[in-house]
């Protein structure tokens, strides 16, 4: 199964220009590597839910986490060419693409908030990937509403002690370092939490619809004791922090969803042009071609939207709306590909889940990362101001 | 007036050759003679033959068999070197090649004289192509296993020829025959092989019990003996393996890469069983069955009265 | 210890397509490393991991084949030999070239290859190189361990397997079962560019002994798959059957 297409060798030249042939080289070798020793798995990482850690292992030592960095190991790569990439790994396995796309929000965070110590420890161990993050955000009864949490952090001494349950959470149970928001008295702050501290227990993997590969779990902390040096910028600006961190995830998210779209695309296509009914391939009825026109611009301009907002936060720029529009569209976007391709392979589609594993894997990212409703309201006040 | 020259360190390809060398050389006249070393081999049906004897034994060696060879080559205008393609052959027709400044077909069947130049068609792209190659005399030709009959007859006539002991700088420590041949697969007229598609090398034993209730041989795809290692580098048919062309091949589990394909695609017909229906396995195939291999084979084996 | 290791920037043959009249349209085909190729510049840098030394990787020329040396580079050699030539060189020349280029900028104490091409295998060019070179060739090595100023093999041929020892200089063709390739870090891939690649011409490494290119390729055309492409699908029981009682109707069991 390719990976590495054209058509991300001319975004890449519509993009970078003549920094393309380079970007083009790293990309195609990654390809390379998630032809053979991911994309191979990615139908038993769902059958079984599970067992993604030797494929995230392998992308860790690529460097694939360190392309958008600049420091500590970082190789300083435009964030459009580390979007291109997550599409690549989300074309190979869209779970351990978006396991490794949360842990590196968690990075970016204590990058750009973190203390110096936090830089220099915790943010190294994440780019080599000798320690996998998660973030710890959503409760049972606050996932879009943040600011509504109930998990606490008091202040005890030097200490603070962290209660509170989260749940949905990525990787819970197979990470190192937890990037939790909890309550202090100033509001909702962000900690880093060792999986080792006494308290923190993690639930049983919550059975998914799709991105069944990744580990999705409660995660409890019970009178958690962390460090002050456990603090993660500054007392009650967490939300500001994730609201910050979200919007570079959210157009990775947007982006592994193009991937997703173009696999499942892909299998559309090869199976139209083989398939015969009515004394002709599907490929030459009308009916499929309008509907081949239609998925083949869905995943074009979803893909040209996710690298126009990666190319204004590599220019500083203010993003957010951008990246909440590039999320809703390619998100959606995925879902109906996926959708229309089901559709395609008819019976095939529905009983084999090497087509509909896409559909479902997709499904998730309308809900996390910010809802398709949330960012539609961010987007809206962008352009009307907040609503009365 | 066209001379052929032929050599196999393999029993079977060297009697072919001399049926490839009897093909080109019927209209053109011409000596064929096939070459034995240091003793004349039992049981190959062959014409003419050409025993080269040395200080030293010569076979096993490239640099000595093809420094041999060539030796017999000069007592011919012209010749035509039909190599068996062997891994031993190739190397030889390597070392003939660059000695005589010839060039040298990799692979070739239906090899035809066409004024004064050989031809012969050979796979390229992993068997995806056809390239029919030609080249001018003097020349050295590989030839599969299987591109020609074996003939009938034995040895006519046999001539001495001492050659010059050479070394070639490789030393053998220690030889050790394989399990199965990669020639008896060669020659296997059913063939039974096994992919990823299997659990565990316990698991193989259902193709082995397949492969006997069915009179055939066992192989299988490069994984299960490079990446598990389950089974010997012999047992492994494809681009790099054996090539071979049965009446039946069965692919168990396999999902026919072209690397797979390649090794296989002249089977007279070729049946798959796999799980995928998406796998390319059942695009080479005259019958495939999707299922599972688990319970596929058990239920055939059970009709086999093997079960 | 110098290590030398050739490697070629093949036609990837599963993306290549035939024409309408059912040539290959190789013009702007895909290419890339030749298969097996990894594993022989793999194998070279396990040489150089216990051994010590350089390991230069060379490729004689079709268009883009840097690309393949780049790759090379970054799994871990040291320098690169880009040799320019035209596109129809046979296993003859191809492996005289190499052979020259290789005593040029050499000496080699090893040279190592893959097995054959992906595209167009024969296994013919490293007995060759071995021939021009006067040097032993050891083919089909799964083992390789240098002690010394010897080298010894574990080959598999045919129906054997040989442990055979010969001197350096040597010529030693490998088998992909030998070893895994690594993959190269991105990190990797992109200081590759800073490794020194020379470019050579064939015309500059030509002397008396240069073979004229006598091989013509006369057609190639796609090989039709004419296969019956009947599918059974269901029970496995029934299948079973079906398959059974299609095979016997062939006459095949």
């Amino acid at each position: 199964m390719k990976l590495f297409y054209p058509e991300h060798r001319r975004a890449l030249e519509v993009f970078y220009e003549k920094e393309a042939d380079n970007y083009s080289g790293l990309l195609e070798s990654l390809a390379g590597t998630l032809e053979k020793e991911v994309a191979p798995f990615s139908a038993t990482f769902d059958a079984n839910a599970g067992g993604i850690a030797k494929a995230r292992r392998l992308l860790f030592e690529q460097g694939l986490c360190r392309m958008p960095f600049e420091f500590h190991g970082g190789l300083s790569l435009p964030f459009g060419v580390y979007l291109l990439a997550m599409e690549l790994a989300g074309a190979a396995d869209a779970p351990t693409a978006m396991s490794l796309a949360i842990h590196n929000t968690v990075a970016e965070g204590i990058f750009r908030f973190g203390s110096d110590d936090q830089r220099k420890t915790v943010f190294g161990d994440l780019l080599s990937g000798r320690k996998l993050a998660s973030f710890s955000l959503t409760e049972p009864s606050s996932g879009s509403d943040a600011r509504s949490m109930h998990t606490t952090a008091t202040k005890e001494g030097s200490h603070y002690i962290i209660d509170g349950t989260k749940t949905f959470i990525t990787n819970a149970g197979e990470a190192e370092v937890y990037f939790v928001l909890a309550r202090t008295e100033k509001g909702p702050s962000a900690f880093l939490v060792e999986s080792s501290t006494p308290g923190l227990s993690v639930g049983a993997d919550i059975p998914k619809l799709g991105m069944r590969g990744s580990r999705t779990a409660e995660v409890r902390l019970d009178g958690c004791s962390v460090p002050e040096g456990s603090l993660v910028g500054e007392d009650g600006r967490g939300l500001d922090y994730v609201k910050s961190m979200l919007n570079g995830s959210r157009i990775v998210m947007g982006s592994i969803c193009v991937g997703i779209a173009l696999t499942s695309y892909q299998k559309g296509l090869a199976y139209a042009k083989e398939r015969r009914l009515f004394d002709k391939k599907l490929s030459d009825m009308q009916v499929t071609r309008e509907k081949v026109a239609n998925m083949r611009s869905d995943i074009t301009s979803s893909r040209v939207m996710c690298l126009y907002a990666s190319r204004l936060k590599d220019l500083g720029s203010e993003y957010a709306s951008e990246a909440a529009q590039a999320k809703v569209l390619s998100t959606e976007m995925a879902t109906r590909v996926c959708d229309q391709v089901i559709q395609l392979f008819g019976g095939y589609g529905y009983t084999n889940s090497d087509v509909h594993r896409h559909w479902r894997d997709a499904r998730l990212l309308t809900i996390g990362e910010g809802a398709s409703e949330v960012l539609r309201m961010l987007i809206a006040a962008k352009e009307l101001g907040a609503s009365g | 007036m066209t001379d052929v020259l032929t050599f196999s360190d393999s029993p079977q390809l060297a009697g072919e050759l001399t049926s490839a060398a009897a093909s080109i050389a019927a209209g053109a006249g011409g000596t064929v003679l096939s070459v034995e070393l240091d003793n004349v081999r039992e049981g190959v049906p062959r014409g003419p033959v050409l025993l080269l004897k040395s200080a030293n034994p010569i076979t096993g060696d490239d640099l000595r068999i093809a420094s041999a060879v060539s030796e017999a080559s000069k007592r011919m205008s012209s010749p035509i070197i039909l190599i068996g393609s062997t891994k031993l052959g190739r190397m030889v027709a390597g070392r003939l090649a660059v000695a005589g400044r010839m060039c040298a077909l990799a692979d070739v069947r239906d090899l035809k004289l066409d004024s004064g130049m050989l031809t012969g068609v050979r796979d390229v792209y992993a068997g995806k192509f056809n390239a029919k190659v030609g080249s001018p005399l003097p020349c050295v030709a590989l030839v599969p296993q299987g591109a020609y009959p074996s003939p009938g007859g034995s040895a006519a006539t046999v001539e001495e020829l001492v050659v010059p002991a050479v070394s070639s700088g490789v030393r053998r420590v220690q030889t050790k025959p394989s399990q199965t041949s990669a020639l008896d697969l060669r020659s296997a007229k059913v063939i039974v092989a096994a992919g990823r598609g299997f659990k565990t090398k316990e698991d193989l034993a259902l193709v082995e019990k397949l492969a006997r209730a069915l009179g055939g041989a066992m192989g299988a795809s490069r994984p299960l003996s490079s990446d598990l290692g389950w089974l010997g580098e012999e047992y492994h048919i494809g681009l790099t393996g054996v090539y071979v062309r049965p009446n039946l091949y069965l692919a168990i589990g396999i999902s026919g890469q072209l690397q797979h394909v390649a090794g296989i695609k002249d089977s007279k017909v070729i049946a798959a069983i796999n799980k995928d229906r998406q796998a390319p396995i059942f695009q080479v195939a005259d019958y495939g069955v999707v299922g599972d291999l688990y319970q596929v084979v058990p239920a055939l084996l059970k009709i086999l009265g093997a079960g | 210890m110098n290590v030398a290791v050739c490697v070629k920037h093949a036609i990837d043959e599963g993306e290549l397509r035939a024409d309408p009249s059912g040539r290959p349209q190789l013009q702007g085909a895909q290419a890339k490393m030749s298969t097996f190729d990894r594993n022989a510049v793999e194998e070279a840098l396990r040489v150089r991991e216990s051994k010590g030394g350089t390991v230069t990787v060379l490729s004689l020329g079709s268009p883009d084949w840097k690309k393949s040396l780049k790759e090379a580079l970054a799994m871990g050699c040291d320098r690169a030999i880009a040799l320019s030539s035209p596109s129809d060189l046979d296993a003859l020349a191809t492996s005289y070239y190499l052979s020259r280029a290789l005593q040029q900028k050499g000496p080699f104490d090893l040279v190592l290859l893959s097995e054959g091409a992906s595209d167009t295998y024969s296994g013919l060019v490293g007995p060759m190189i071995a021939g021009w070179m006067d040097a032993p060739f050891i083919g089909y090595a799964r083992k390789v361990q240098v002690e010394g100023s010897s080298v010894g093999a574990e080959v598999s041929l045919d129906d054997k397997t040989e442990r055979v020892d010969a001197a350096l200089p040597c010529v030693v063709s490998v088998v992909s079962e030998i070893n895994s390739p690594r993959y190269p870090t991105l990190l990797q891939i992109m200081q590759a560019s800073k490794k020194p690649m020379e470019e050579l011409s064939v015309d500059s490494l030509r002397d008396d002994r240069a073979p004229q290119v006598t091989l013509k390729v006369l057609d190639v055309a796609a090989q039709s798959v004419n296969r019956k492409k009947v599918i059974y699908e269901g029970p496995p029981e029934e299948s079973a059957r079906k398959l059974f009682d299609a095979l016997r109707k062939e006459g095949v069991i």
